[in-house]
């Protein structure tokens, strides 16, 4: 022996002396000793036999699908890095990134068909099946509901992911009724944004040009935009940063923001609308108005009558023509429209929809909103006066050769537009921003990437209010004339469907990668509704609680070992796209979920032919000739991609992303970029400072009988009440809010031990001087008890505190990632906040959008 | 002669963790084991408070306490200047763990199958949601994900060094990535830091990036008073040293 070492001395040791190891169990040792006699893998003498090769893959956790190089030795991942080629990622991930690996080999994964025995509502009990089996039992009942009436099949699905395959081709071709989940994320915001300047998107600064950012309600270093993953917002946050960017957090509570905001003004919950409307009001009054964008491309100079709708002739709207002292149509050559002062025209008096705004807010002064908000009126003066001074109002830059207006001032926000007057505190954000003419000026105000239009612009203008019956979401209904489809109001709506002019009950449920029990708000009438179903079928990696509880065939689903797509590099500068493709088979039992569909729709009868599914893929993946597919020939994933990827003008087909990362990249020119270089400029849309079908909307729920606290929002500018929580008893004396970390991110990643190991807990983060005066201990267990304004229901539930100094001592916060109690590797980790929020009156927007927050009391437990 | 060090900048660090889980799983390291570490503290009172977050790898001392402390010489300082555990030297007595400043040191009291989250060597989630034989997911490794090339010898010295939880009742601790090192590869924490707080390299290059990082910005290391010469540089702004409290917990 050249070299005596301590596994082999203790092995030649360990031979002579098992007696010598049993006394060390009776002293109290383990096994800790003998086990050393066992290294990890033999060690064959001479190098092990290794093949390596790289695959490229995207992420399947977040919402951007970063590109990602899986090392794959002897046909195992051993690694996930980053891929640098993808703009979005540059060669980097984030933990759930890095730590979706061990999803490979979770054994607590589904790793076969399933069949409950058992009754619902309670742990399933379960059954292997065939994959024929399986789905013959799910493909008949889909079958046998769609000849009933297809409105009695449900579909829900998680964050998107590949939407040509499931929400653009499957909904359609099964007619099944699509239910969202963007009423618990950020929907409030969409609407708004769409409604008032027609992007698609919620807040998002032009991070390469912005030099002062007013970050709303968000948790700006660890969470990412609404467009973008966490890891390349911040990425040009840092940038913008480097370049002396000016960050001002408007949040109850500090959050990751910390090292990285300048100024931090803790608002209270709830108040935000109020502090928008405000800044509107310093804005006016210290004349930070970009005078000239508001007459070109919004509605400001259009004449308001005195009955408050605009004044038309031969159905066009009308300004104040300053050169002419007459009323012109908007569009008529050389018209300079006025903006303020009263008209009369014929027996009318009308005045520029500007100078009612200007009314309008004239309340809303700094020191009114002092209270409302909990700032002091010279902060939120101060930040009008640098918002003001930041936009460079009138200022152009050149970028490229095209001449575009310079207002370096932006705006971040996403989930907190999920808020009781969530839509309308986004729209009087964006107005705000309005008057400073940063709207998708160069540094200024970007919604939307994909640096078109959206349809919602016309369409949320144009809503038809029905009277009953309605769909199970109430669509064009006189309770939500405007509706982001929110599932526990679906929940809420099937208790008393009569009562809300619902005519049936849906009968066969399909879930996809979604865990509704966990994700939406009030849990109680949530299982209730899962209840009502006949058949449910899940198609997920993971038991779900709701599969759990509810499903009668739980399908097994891939995560990253398929392929899946096609998704957008898109990050604001640059775009392409890229695709996932299969490091690895699918494991164990499991399928790509566009192969499950594809059997699924063959066996139920609607793959072939026109009008199915094959057809509806051969439209939503846009394919052009020869490339679409044969409507009577079954086609598999990858053969899909490679003619999608043959269609979209990529030679190799799917084997370019099998060996490269994205294709057709390209940088966005600068006039395509900024929408004022468009050509008609922002799409020839008038932004709506002034929202005339709202109030349309409010009065046409009035004559159909809608109560008044669904229809009280709807009003053309954005005007302040209290939230209804704020009316609950003053012993609910502490505002719950929700918050969410970089570490998880919905079903993906709640069960991944590795991330749970980095946040192990839930807590409720409260303020120290808060907790001390009830008494309350850094990490004491106490309970939370959230009360119903409107309905008096209280809620209960029991969670651990954690101090917190960063947090306004009138709000405490829970996160959303934790609650689960089904996956053995998220149990008892403390409870979901969706126990204690309300859906329903009063904790659902005028969008029909979730309001996460809620008064509570605490008391030691 | 190549000298590592590495660099890491206060004022870009987002607290992500991202660096933690990426060296996790390079390393295979186990259950509450974090070879790479970033703390995360909050100092001040509302509203005056101030966050900051620090990322701890191993400080690869010049004069490091550890290796002077090691009765076996499983300790050691490398040729690169990474300070190294040769696994198959250590008798598992804990002294550098006792003399190191910085608290690096991480010793494995289990068996490699229970180190790890899933008990992949036991099977104990064979029976459920489905049946399958849980320990021939990976021939039988474990982790799944672990990388054989980390049982190679490595470093000039042709030691075994590389990785984590290789058997119960050794220590181990950051080795600075050796089997990505040896490679020319970054560290898995630099190669990965989605913000690039890190820079890695030789500071026997005067024109490597770190060389001139440092030669551009003033830094500071951690604990200097004692001596160790560590070679982790921090830039930016240090963590408050008095009324800090830990923001959020970790299972350790």
């Amino acid at each position: 022996m050249a070299q005596l070492t301590r596994r082999s001395f203790v092995k030649t040791a360990g031979a002579v002396t098992v007696v010598g190891a049993a006394s060390l169990k009776l002293l109290g040792a383990d096994d800790l000793f003998i086990e050393t006699l066992k290294p990890v893998l033999p060690r064959a003498s001479g190098k092990p036999e290794i093949t390596e090769e790289i695959v490229h893959t995207t992420c399947w956790i977040g919402k951007q699908d970063c590109s990602i190089l899986a090392h794959v030795v002897n046909g195992r991942v051993v690694k996930l890095e980053g891929d640098p080629d993808n703009p979005r990622n540059k060669g980097r991930l984030c933990p759930k990134g890095q730590a979706q690996i061990i999803s490979f080999y979770d054994p607590y994964r589904v790793k076969a068909p399933l069949r409950r025995v058992n009754g619902k509502g309670v742990p399933g009990e379960w059954v292997e099946t065939s994959w024929d089996e399986a789905l013959t039992l799910v493909s008949d009942k889909v079958k046998e509901v769609r000849a009933k009436d297809k409105r009695l099949l449900v579909w829900q699905k998680g964050r998107s992911k590949a939407e040509p395959f499931y929400d653009n081709a499957f909904v359609p071709a099964s007619g099944a009724t699509k239910l969202h989940h963007g009423a618990f994320c950020s929907d409030a915001g969409y609407r708004a944004n769409e409604y008032t300047i027609g992007f698609n998107g919620v807040l998002h600064p032009d991070f390469n040009h912005c030099k002062y950012l007013l970050n709303w309600g968000w948790n700006i270093v660890n969470a990412g935009g609404n467009k973008l993953c966490w890891i390349t917002f911040n990425q040009q946050l840092l940038d913008a940063r480097g370049r002396g960017m000016k960050v001002v957090t408007l949040d109850p509570w500090k959050r990751g923001a910390g090292p990285h905001t300048d100024e931090w003004l803790p608002n209270k919950p709830g108040s935000d609308l109020a502090f928008f409307l405000t800044l509107s009001n310093v804005l006016i009054e210290r004349g930070y108005v970009d005078v000239d964008y508001l007459k070109k491309y919004t509605n400001s100079p259009y004449l308001i009558k005195s009955d408050g709708y605009l004044l038309k002739v031969d159905g066009k709207e009308q300004v104040w023509d300053t050169v002419s002292s007459s009323a012109k149509p908007f569009d008529a050559a050389g018209v300079n429209p006025a903006l303020e002062g009263e008209y009369s025209v014929g027996n009318e008096k009308v005045k520029p929809a500007f100078q009612a705004f200007k009314e309008h807010i004239a309340q809303y002064t700094p020191e009114w909103a002092e209270d409302i908000c909990g700032l002091p009126a010279e902060r939120i003066r101060k930040v009008g006066e640098e918002l003001g001074q930041n936009a460079m109002i009138g200022s152009k830059i050149v970028l490229d050769g095209v001449e575009l207006p310079y207002r370096p001032v932006g705006i971040a926000a996403y989930h907190v537009t999920q808020q009781e007057l969530g839509f309308q505190a986004c729209r009087a954000a964006i107005m705000a921003f309005m008057l400073l003419g940063a709207i998708e000026a160069v540094g200024g105000l970007r919604s939307d990437f994909g640096r078109k239009t959206h349809g919602n612009f016309k369409s949320l203008d144009e809503v038809q209010i029905k009277d009953p019956p309605y769909n199970i979401w109430l669509q064009n209904s006189k309770y939500f004339p405007i509706n982001s489809n929110n599932s526990s109001l679906v929940a809420r709506v099937s208790q008393d469907p009569g009562k809300y002019g619902v005519d049936y009950t849906p009968e066969v449920l399909m879930i996809h990668m979604s865990n509704p029990l966990l994700s939406f708000a009030d849990q109680k009438a949530l299982m209730e509704w899962l209840g009502k179903f006949k058949f449910t079928v899940v198609i997920d990696p993971w038991m779900s609680e709701t599969a759990d509880y509810y499903a009668d065939v739980v399908l097994p689903a891939a995560t990253i070992e398929k392929y899946e797509g096609p998704s957008s590099v898109n990050d604001g500068y640059n775009d392409g796209s890229v695709i996932r493709t299969p490091p690895m088979r699918p494991q164990f039992q499991s399928r790509a979920d566009i192969d499950i569909y594809i059997d699924l729709c063959e066996r139920a009868g609607f793959l072939y032919g026109k009008d199915g599914y094959i057809d509806k893929l051969n439209g939503s993946l846009g394919l052009k000739d020869p490339y679409k597919m044969d409507l009577d020939k079954k086609p598999d994933a990858r053969d899909i991609f490679d003619r999608w990827a043959k269609s979209s003008g990529i030679g190799e087909g799917v084997k370019y992303f099998e060996n490269k990362t994205v294709a057709n990249p390209k940088k966005f020119a600068i006039k395509d970029l900024y929408a004022p270089a468009w050509n008609p400029p922002y799409g020839g849309l008038r932004h709506r400072l002034y929202g005339e079908s709202l109030k349309r909307y409010g009065e046409v729920m009035k004559e159909k009988g809608t109560p008044e606290n669904f229809r009280r929002d709807y009003t053309p500018f954005p005007t302040w009440r209290s939230p209804t929580m704020d009316s609950s008893p003053s012993e609910y004396d502490l505002y719950l809010i929700s918050h969410k970390k970089i570490m998880f991110k919905q079903s993906r990643s709640t069960s991944n031990p590795l991330l749970k190991e980095l946040e192990p807990n839930q807590y409720l983060e409260m303020n120290p001087k808060a907790a001390e005066a009830r008494g309350i201990n850094d990490g004491d267990e106490i309970v939370v008890e959230s009360q119903n304004a409107i309905t008096k229901e209280t809620r209960q539930v029991k969670v651990k505190v954690q101090y917190a100094e960063g947090i306004r001592p009138d709000t405490v916060s829970m996160s959303h990632h934790y609650g689960h109690w089904v996956n053995p590797n998220v149990k008892e980790v403390g409870p979901a906040p969706n126990t204690l929020f309300f859906s329903g009156e009063g904790y659902v927007q005028m969008t029909a959008d979730q309001s996460f927050q809620v008064k509570v009391r605490v008391t030691k437990a | 002669m190549v000298k590592y060090a590495m660099a890491i900048d206060l004022d870009r660090c987002m607290g992500c963790r991202a660096c933690m889980e990426a060296c996790k799983i390079e390393n295979n390291t186990g259950r509450n084991i974090f070879w790479m570490f970033v703390f995360k503290q909050e100092s001040g009172e509302y509203p005056n408070t101030t966050t900051n977050y620090m990322p701890r790898p191993c400080m690869h001392c010049d004069n490091a306490p550890c290796v002077k402390v090691c009765p076996v010489g499983a300790r050691f300082k490398s040729e690169t200047g990474a300070v190294l555990t040769d696994f198959d030297r250590c008798v598992g007595c804990r002294y550098c763990e006792v003399s190191c400043p910085y608290g690096v040191n991480y010793f494995n009291w289990r068996e490699p199958a229970d180190n790890q989250y899933y008990h992949w060597g036991k099977g104990e989630a064979e029976g459920k949601y489905g049946t399958a034989d849980i320990r021939t997911l990976a021939n039988g490794s474990i982790s799944p994900y672990r990388n054989p090339t980390l049982d190679e010898p490595h470093g000039a010295e042709k030691r075994t060094v590389a990785g984590g939880g290789h058997y119960v009742g050794v220590i181990e601790k950051c080795t600075f990535c050796v089997q990505r090192t040896d490679k020319g590869l970054d560290p898995a924490c630099v190669a990965n830091c989605p913000v690039s707080v890190y820079t890695f390299g030789d500071l026997d290059d005067p024109n490597s990036s770190i060389s001139k990082l440092l030669a551009s910005r003033s830094s500071f290391r951690l604990l200097e008073e004692t001596n160790t010469h560590p070679r982790v540089y921090y830039l930016g702004t240090p963590m408050p040293l008095e009324h800090r409290k830990h923001l959020e917990n970790i299972s350790v």
